[in-house]
């Protein structure tokens, strides 16, 4: 375990040091001058000059780049170039609220997508089977920002539930309301996913030969169902799972502009428009980490929910 | 009649139980945008921004609420003001009794002199290019200040108004948090006040209750940044924001328009739709062609095409409205068999094609593409390259299209305009570069004369003659004029009548209130 924590760190730091280069290179090579950005339309050329030498644009790009990963090693990602505010801050202020709309997210898809998915698998081939197959791939062809939308109208114009600006943690209450339809959005297309591979991975569990024996020993169907052929069938749900927390990460982007939640969503859209260079190499950083992590902590989820998995 | 009994009882328990409904004091507005950024009036130059800053700063001088012509100006900070027959020297006299904001205390000559000279500053300033004809700016007693020009500018009060540079800041808030601080926690002298700062949530302002025109009928804004449009509509009907920018589509206004509690306020100044055409690159170096391109358009086509409540036609390569515009100029009329005719004449009998790179913003592309259709019918192929917006800026100012459509407002008076688009100091790829893509320089006497015009009459007809020079040789094709549209609660009175804001949203002014 020790040995494999370790060696999968350092592959963790050579897949930083690639985004790292790519991220400081692509940021460039895409056409978009912060500086006539930041000063507008109707700057002249020689404020725009001037403002490229204050920010450092002028300076030769392995300049630049040796000057960004000598930052980095520091911990200093810079400050915004259009804000001039330290990115790291920015990051910061708004993080917990990507975080927290992916967990919840993730943990509903979850809860739903499972039991749909071995309530599908037990009724093989008869309603229940053909209702979740139908709804799931409803949810998987749904585009995010539409299915938003018709959360949004449903729930907080027409029925007035919730509210359509969802970014208030003041009191509990105010946060389960900011939180729920941001999160229902994300999670009901995570649970199309989770059901589908449930439902594969658990139908072919079943034609195992242990999964007849617990039948013929007179094991109860729902001991069998829950207790030993789901246990087997979760390795295939749990990569999923690991796979998908990059994508709800993605799907947050367009998620919190709709419901107007703060994240890393609204900000890297704003860095992207902007051309923000430092605020999107910092943020590049934290997507990779995210991703990493998870890589990770779904390697070790293997050998939790199989003890025959080997981490070595 | 038994039941009339128990629902007039009930009625009667309500009406007595229910409390006076509180008239509602707090705005809350919408705004297309993931953050307001620096809250600095110095710096922010984006329409997120300015109509934030017009809430908490005061000018020496200003215009109307409401208004946005510059001959609608009146006294702000500045009670009264004098300048030398030169049109070198100006002398303002302040208001006493003038309190920045977070009992800052008095704002006197020292301010104003503070301001103007940061305001002209390259490091603290994104306008200091504005004021390179400033000599000095000087305090001569605590409520007098006098500014020197090196020479005269069209519109000195135009600096010195509450719109970019000339936005008054306090000196002792400035000095003590330094640039960066200032941004995060801005001090004026205007009807509001900065309250807080949530990152990409809102901007809570409060009323200041020293405001010098009187305390604020409403007690604070909450400036909430809502980028995506559908999300602001939905906000809007709702209830959760009571103002917002809106989208300029006709369906837009007339579907707003039609739910109950809502209008839409449709005002100046209009951002002009200019076809420039790149006049160094064959075949549009040949006035033929040019002339065949201005008569293939139709104005009257677009105009109905992008909607008649939302937006004109354009009179003139100056928007109409602005100061100096020749609001009668002689632009080509559309004429296809002409246009044809000229196109042969110039050796195109078969027509010619010509490329564009534009943006892919959907206003703008579906204008270009309607413009597109146009130009085919008189044999003149318009070929595309759509790029993301920040890419169409760059490449345009790299002089990479034969074709360039700009849409734009800038401040009224027609030396702005004709200067930054048509004077050769102004032509894209050179070190004086603003937006000239055209390589247009026919008039570049008659707008340096104007400049330095102190004959109002005589100035004017300079510009126009300008205008008239520019139309004859087609540097560029004037088509359309698109309004700004907000969507208010109507419950919402202003305190004037909107025409015009040249702060891109409506002002909101210690008048500004809900009737319930």
């Amino acid at each position: 375990m020790g040995t494999f924590l370790v060696k999968r760190l350092l592959f963790s730091l050579v897949t930083l040091f690639a985004v790292l280069t790519l991220v400081f290179l692509v940021v460039r090579i895409v056409p978009g001058d912060p500086a006539q950005i930041i000063l507008g339309d109707q700057a002249d050329a020689t404020a725009i000059a001037a403002l490229r030498t204050r920010l450092g644009l002028d300076r030769s790009l392995p300049e630049q780049y040796f000057g960004f990963l000598a930052g980095a090693l520091r911990g200093d990602w810079g400050v915004s170039l259009v804000t001039g505010r330290p990115v790291i801050q920015e990051i910061v202020a708004v993080l917990p609220w990507t975080l927290e709309l992916t967990f919840v997210s993730m943990i509903l898809g979850t809860a739903i997508g499972v039991p749909l998915g071995v309530w599908a698998a037990v009724n093989r081939n008869r309603m229940p089977d053909y209702f979740t197959r139908l709804t799931s791939l409803l949810g998987l062809s749904f585009p995010p920002f539409v299915s938003a939308i018709l959360l949004l109208i449903v729930f907080s114009l027409i029925l007035n539930w919730f509210p359509v600006i969802s970014g208030n943690r003041s009191t509990p209450w105010a946060w389960f309301q900011s939180i729920t339809l941001p999160a229902l959005n994300l999670g009901l297309i995570m649970a199309a996913y989770i059901t589908r591979v449930t439902r594969s991975a658990l139908l072919e569990v079943m034609q195992e030969d242990y999964v007849r024996t617990a039948r013929a020993k007179g094991v109860p169907w729902n001991v069998i169902v829950w207790r030993h052929a789901l246990r087997n069938a979760l390795i295939p749900v749990v990569t999923v799972v690991g796979l998908y927390l990059g994508i709800l990460i993605g799907n947050s982007v367009l998620t919190e502009i709709v419901f107007n939640r703060p994240g890393l969503g609204k900000l890297i859209i704003g860095a992207l428009n902007q051309r923000d260079y430092t605020m999107l190499q910092g943020m590049m950083v934290i997507y990779t980490l995210i991703v990493v992590v998870v890589n990770v902590l779904t390697d070790l989820a293997y050998a939790f929910v199989d003890p025959r998995v080997k981490l070595s | 009649m038994r039941v009339t009994w128990m629902a007039g009882a009930a009625l009667a328990a309500l009406m007595s139980a229910s409390p006076v409904l509180a008239q509602k004091t707090t705005l809350v507005v919408g705004m297309q945008t993931q953050d307001a950024g620096v809250l600095d009036p110095h710096i922010n130059s984006g329409t997120p921004g300015k109509a934030l800053m017009n809430w908490m700063f005061n000018g020496l001088v200003r215009i109307k609420p409401g208004q946005f012509s510059p001959d609608q100006i009146e006294p702000d900070i500045a009670q009264s003001w004098t300048s030398s027959p030169d049109g070198k020297e100006w002398t303002f006299k302040l208001r006493q009794g003038v309190q920045c904001h977070h009992d800052g205390g008095e704002f006197t000559a020292d301010d104003a002199v503070f301001s103007l000279k940061r305001a002209s500053t390259k490091d603290s300033s994104a306008f200091s290019s504005d004021y390179s004809a400033f000599d000095k700016v000087e305090a001569v007693d605590k409520y007098t200040i006098k500014i020197t020009l090196k020479q005269a500018i069209p519109s000195l009060l135009g600096q010195v108004m509450n719109y970019h540079g000339g936005n008054m800041v306090c000196k002792k808030a400035a000095e003590a948090l330094g640039k960066d601080g200032f941004g995060k926690k801005p001090a004026g002298t205007g009807p509001f006040m900065f309250a807080e700062y949530v990152p990409q949530q809102y901007v809570k302002l409060v009323a200041n209750p020293k405001y010098f025109r009187g305390e604020p009928k409403l007690k604070e804004i909450i400036y909430r940044f809502i980028p995506s449009d559908a999300s602001r509509d939905l906000a809007l009907q709702a209830g959760e924001i009571d103002m917002m920018i809106g989208r300029q589509e006709q369906a837009w206004v007339e579907r707003t328009n039609k739910t109950p509690g809502l209008k839409v306020l449709t005002f100046g100044p209009a951002e002009m739709s200019v076809v420039h055409l790149n006049m160094m690159q064959p075949p549009l170096d040949n006035l033929k062609v040019r002339q065949a391109v201005a008569h293939a358009i139709s104005r009257e086509g677009i105009w109905q095409f992008r909607g008649q409540n939302i937006s004109r036609q354009a009179v003139s390569v100056v928007p109409s409205g602005y100061l100096g515009t020749n609001e009668t100029a002689a632009l080509l009329p559309h004429d296809i068999a002409k246009a044809k005719a000229l196109l042969a004449e110039a050796g195109h009998p078969n027509g010619i094609t010509i490329k564009a790179i534009h943006t892919t913003l959907p206003g703008m592309m579906s204008f270009i593409e309607a413009v597109q259709a146009q130009l085919k019918r008189a044999g003149i192929t318009l070929d595309i390259t759509p790029v993301e917006h920040p890419t169409f800026h760059q490449q345009i100012r790299q002089d990479l299209s034969q074709l360039t459509h700009f849409q734009a407002a800038r401040f009224p008076i027609a030396d702005v305009y004709l200067t930054q688009f048509f004077h050769s100091r102004s032509i894209v790829k050179t070190p004086t570069a603003v937006t000239n893509f055209s390589h247009c320089k026919v008039a570049d006497a008659e707008i340096d004369a104007a400049r330095n015009e102190r004959d109002a009459a005589k100035q004017i007809a300079l510009w126009k003659a300008a205008q008239d020079k520019i139309i004859a040789e087609v540097c560029a094709v004037p088509v359309n004029e698109m309004l700004m549209n907000w969507a208010i609660r109507d419950s919402l009175d202003l305190g004037y009548e909107l025409k015009g804001s040249l702060n891109l949203g409506p002002p909101v002014t210690e008048m500004t209130r809900f009737t319930k």
